[in-house]
Formats: structure tokens, sequence, C-alpha cells
């Protein structure tokens, strides 16, 4: 394995991501896993396991990225998922594009110019609609693993809406169609069109510059994309490691500064 | 800087003023004649909000979708917060204060008289026409209560004291950058205005005004502010922490009151003619295109990066231009983000970040 030259990690709400890259800007190197409760623990243990890979982590740069980037002391910079997913993207894929990532408690539209620049953002607001703990708080309600839950959406044509993408609504709605005998298949498949419904009203506010891209937990849900193609009329591209592209942005800007 | 620590709070020059024989008004935003409530020896003292109250005593009366600021304002009225002043001068500068003044005289029924102000929506000369007969009748409306009768000439040496403290204002928010103060002490220092009696704030912007000189600030990301009001005050301390510098405003509270000079020698007419030719606002009814075009002279002279459209949740006349006036600007390559915020709540993580990613964008 190439020698890593600079690290990025990405703590997110639900999981936590680190990718080393060497010195060409490739991936050489990643970890993935639950956040848990002390996630400050669990960045030194990954910090060891990168230690344990590259021998020392001296000189090698370190930008955190994510919902507790903050708490990663040992980063050199810390730079907000907007920057860092956007970077990761555009490494991908150069070219202008929409990027709509969707993770276990956010969810965010990035507009990326043919620079590989920010245009414009958006963040879901404080409310997990829209975001992956929607689909996990009705998974357990619902008696469908979460891993499950777009092949059985997928399963039927017809649908239920769901009128409220507030999560603790949208879950007594689902309470009250189970009570009236509606299947949980048709359940859920309005339940994912409600959750795309309100990332496409963000793709709408920054405004659809093709390719649509996706990224974050969500993508391995298949009904979320291709709902996102039927209301946005758009094919969907994905990166290679969809989860990873907060933490692969924030080693590319790493990268950049150890050549400073 | 010193002088932000010397300069009396709200409650201190409330005190003094009735201790000198004065009457205080709580005035509601946003705009309103200053000078017409000192020529009846009134002290204006404005209400916003305040932030950080109990909003529970105002939800009994007003709907879920009426902006905290409304909220609190009813909350702060009923739980004894306005009980030192003695009149509540209610603006109609939206749905939701026009419905806030009707609640207070048809349902409240508080101690002090409720005096309305009707906002003409526009700049014609018949908005001006309008508006100085609206004072007309806020005067017959005083000389009823007091028994005072203030001359022309009385309300006009108040009027040019307004106007002194408004030409000093316009001149401190020209010199900001030479000012030996953070964005914070500034704010703090300029939203004195709201309250201390003109010739008060003229002396302090003065002794400010002489301590200008080269750019005393921190090198930042400069980005203008716009929105009705800049609370929390924190929000001032996480721009800098988070490496910006607010170079100009368009703040309701703030830049969009930097009233011009009237030209009548008629005091109601002059006083109309300040407040409906200062800087655009939604309130004042003025157009998309007079906003778009003032934000962009803001960004021209300041060289600011982008703007931070910083919005009270549920504010009608600032989000029904959002939109429009955020894609003028991202086709004049004016970056811009919306930032929503009830000013009840303490500045969210999630606000923070995005305020750190559009720096982040711009810089």
């Amino acid at each position: 394995m190439p020698a890593i030259q600079s690290l990025g990690i990405d703590v997110g709400s639900t999981t936590v991501k680190i990718v080393g890259l060497d010195a060409a800007g490739e991936m050489v190197w990643h970890m993935l896993e639950q956040a848990e409760p002390r996630v400050e623990h669990q960045i030194e243990r990954f910090l060891e396991l990168a230690k344990g890979e590259t021998l020392s982590l001296n000189g090698i740069p370190l930008v955190s990225t994510g919902y507790g980037r903050k708490l990663v002391k040992q980063a050199n910079r810390q730079v907000t998922e907007i920057t860092c997913h956007a970077r990761g993207i555009f490494r991908e894929f150069p070219h202008s594009g929409t990027l709509v990532d969707i993770g276990g408690q956010d969810s965010k539209v990035i507009g990326i110019s043919s620079a590989g620049k920010v245009v414009d953002f958006m963040m879901n607001d404080k409310c997990a609609a829209g975001t992956g703990r929607f689909l996990e708080n009705t998974s357990s309600r619902l008696g469908v693993p979460l891993e499950r839950m777009g092949e059985e959406a997928l399963s039927v044509s017809e649908e239920h809406p769901i009128s409220s993408t507030c999560t603790v609504f949208a879950e007594s709605e689902i309470i009250s169609l189970l009570a009236n005998g509606t299947s949980v298949a048709v359940i859920l498949r309005g339940l994912h069109r409600s959750l795309v419904k309100r990332i496409v009203a963000m793709i709408r506010t920054v405004g659809i510059v093709s390719p649509l891209m996706f990224s974050g937990g969500v993508v391995k849900n298949p009904a979320i994309t291709q709902l996102l193609e039927e209301e946005t009329g758009e094919e969907v591209v994905m990166p290679q490691r969809p989860q990873l592209m907060g933490a692969y942005g924030a080693a590319l800007i790493a990268l950049e500064l150890a050549g400073d | 800087m010193e002088l932000t620590s010397a300069i009396p709070g709200r409650l201190e020059t409330i005190n003094t003023f009735k201790d000198d024989g004065g009457s205080v008004a709580a005035v509601f935003p946003i705009h309103y004649p200053r000078a017409l409530l000192r020529a009846f020896d009134i002290l204006p003292v404005e209400v916003w909000g305040p932030p950080g109250v109990d909003p529970s005593q105002g939800a009994s009366q007003l709907q879920p979708y009426i902006c905290s600021l409304v909220h609190n304002m009813l909350a702060f009225l009923k739980t004894g917060g306005l009980k030192i002043t003695d009149y509540l001068i209610v603006p109609h500068t939206c749905d939701s204060l026009q419905g806030f003044g009707s609640i207070l005289i048809d349902f409240v029924s508080p101690r002090q008289p409720v005096i309305p102000i009707y906002i003409p929506r526009g700049r014609r000369d018949s908005d001006v026409d309008f508006f100085a007969a609206e004072f007309a009748a806020i005067y017959t409306r005083l000389q009823e209560i007091t028994s005072r009768s203030p001359s022309d000439e009385e309300i006009m040496g108040c009027i040019l004291r307004e106007e002194q403290a408004d030409m000093l204002l316009a001149k401190l928010h020209k010199q900001r950058d030479g000012l030996p103060f953070s964005d914070l002490q500034y704010y703090r220092f300029i939203r004195t205005r709201e309250y201390l009696p003109a010739e008060n704030f003229s002396q302090l912007a003065q002794e400010t005004l002489s301590q200008a000189g080269e750019s005393q600030r921190n090198s930042g990301i400069p980005i203008i502010l716009s929105g009705i009001v800049p609370e929390p005050m924190s929000l001032f301390e996480t721009i800098t922490d988070l490496g910006g510098m607010v170079v100009a405003d368009d703040l309701a509270g703030c830049g969009r009151r930097l009233y011009p000079t009237g030209k009548s020698e008629e005091p109601f007419q002059r006083m109309a003619e300040s407040i409906i030719h200062a800087p655009p606002d939604p309130t004042r009814g003025n157009s998309l295109q007079e906003r778009l075009d003032h934000l962009l002279n803001l960004q021209n002279i300041s060289g600011a990066k982008g703007v931070v459209f910083y919005n009270i949740k549920f504010c009608e006349p600032e989000l029904f231009d959002l939109p429009i006036l955020r894609k003028g600007l991202r086709e004049a390559g004016v970056p811009s983000i919306p930032i929503e915020v009830d000013v009840n709540d303490p500045f969210s993580q999630q606000t923070i970040t995005r305020l750190e990613a559009f720096l982040e964008t711009i810089e």
C-alpha cells in the first residue's frame, strides 16, 4: 500500500469515517464505524489504527469535518461538511452538478460550479424529517429492518401518501394506517416519497444543475434513488464510496495543507 | 474600548428621564416620529422583543405562526416588563404588529394609552402627505392626553436634534472600519439609539467619532448582514469566531434607519419625508428592485463578499422578498445565505455550521 500522506475524518451523527490518501490524492485506506457515545475515544482509536498503517502520524496533516469536527483536537484544521463533500465529489466527478447528501441526521444539497466551488447550498432544518433518521424511526415501528426498507417499498407500485414530513407526526400517521389495514409496503413507498419530496424542495431552492449526484449513508436505499429520479426527472449518479465523500474531501484539503 | 461600558442601559435612561419630569413611551418596531414624541417630553424607548422572556404569556392570544419578536412583546407587556412606561406606540409595520396593536386595544387593555401608527407603503408624494397627516393626528391625540400643545418651533427644535443624531449615526456607519470596536461592541453602541435621548446619543457619537482613525479592525471575511434585528447579539461573536466581519448592514433596526434629513419647513411633512426616504425596507413597501439596488450598492461600497439574510422565523415582509433578492444577487455574482432564527432559542450548532460553510464558500 502506498504511504498515507494525509488524513480526513468525518465525525457524523450516525457514523465516523476516516480516509487516508497517497500523494496523488487516491484513497488508500479507510474505515467506517457506527458513532459511539464517547466519540472522542473512538477518534483516538481511529488515529491509533491510522498510525498502524503509516508507522507514525508525525507530519501527516489531518482535517476533520462533520457534526463532531470540533471534537477532533488532533486536527490541523476543521472544515464544514459542505466544503468537504463538495471537494470529495468533485474529485470523482470533475464538473458542475448538484450533490444531494442524505446522512443519519442531516441532509444537504450543494450546487457545485465547473471549477469545483460551492455555488449555493441548503441544509435541512432542525428536524429529522428528510434524513436517514426519518427512515430509522419508522423501521422499528413497521418491523422492517432498515436495510430492507427500500426494497420493500419498491416491491409495490401502489403507495399511500404520508402527508406529514415531521418524523413524529409521520409515525402517528403510520400507526393509523396500520390500524386501517394498509399494507406495510404501501406505507413504506409513501414514506419514501415523502422523504424524497422534502429533499426535492431543497434541490429546487438551490437549483438543479445536471448531473444529480447522491452521497451519504441513505444511498444504500434503492427506493430513495429511484424516487429521486422520478421526482426530478434527472439521472442520479453515485460515487464509488458514497459514505466517504466528506472524509475524502477533508483528506484532500489536508493534502493541500501538506503542500503549503 | 471603554466607552461602551460607560453607556447607560435602558432602565437607567428611563429612570433619569422620568426623574427629570418626562414620560416614556414603549415603541414597537420599526419606524416612528421620534421628534414628535420628544416635543411632548416623551422619551421613545424601543422594544425589540426582548429576547429571553418567557413567550408563553403571549401564546394565549397569538397564533403559533406569529414571529417570536411579537410573541415576546406581548409576553413582556403582560408580565409587567413595560409597567414603567406611560404610552405604547404600535407602528403597523407588518400584519403581526398590526394584529398586536388590535389585541392590545381590544383584549389586553393595558393601563397605558395605545397609539397606533399607520405606515404608508411607498415613496410617492401622496405617501409623504399621508404620513404627515398621520403625525398630525398623533399630535392631536397626544395633545388631548397630555394637555400640552408644543408649537411648530418647538417641534422643529426636536426634529433638528434628531436629525443631528441621525447624521452622526450615518457617520458611524460610514466610518465603522476606523472605530476601535469589535462587531459586537459596534452594534451594542449604535443600538443605544433605540433608547438614548438624541442629545445624549449625539454626544457619545461625537466622542466616538473623534477616536476614529485608520482601519483598526482585524481582517476577516467581509459580509453584509440583512434582516430585522441582530438578536441574539451573540451572532456577532460567532461571526468573529468563524473568521467573518460585518462591513455593512441592511438590518431594519440599524442600516435601514439611516434617515436622511427632511427638506420641508413644515414639521410633520419634514418628519414624513425623512422616514419615507430612508434606505428601502419591505415594511414600508419599497420595491424589490430598490432593495436589490441598495444591497448591490452596499456590497460595492463595502467590498463585502456575500450577504447573510438573518431572518426571524415567520417574518413575512422579509421572507416574501428573499427568493427574488437572492436570485438578483446571484445573477450579480454576490453569494448569499438565508439563516432563520427564533429570538428565544440559543444559537444552534446547525446555524453555526451554515454560517461557517458560507464563509468557507466566499473566502
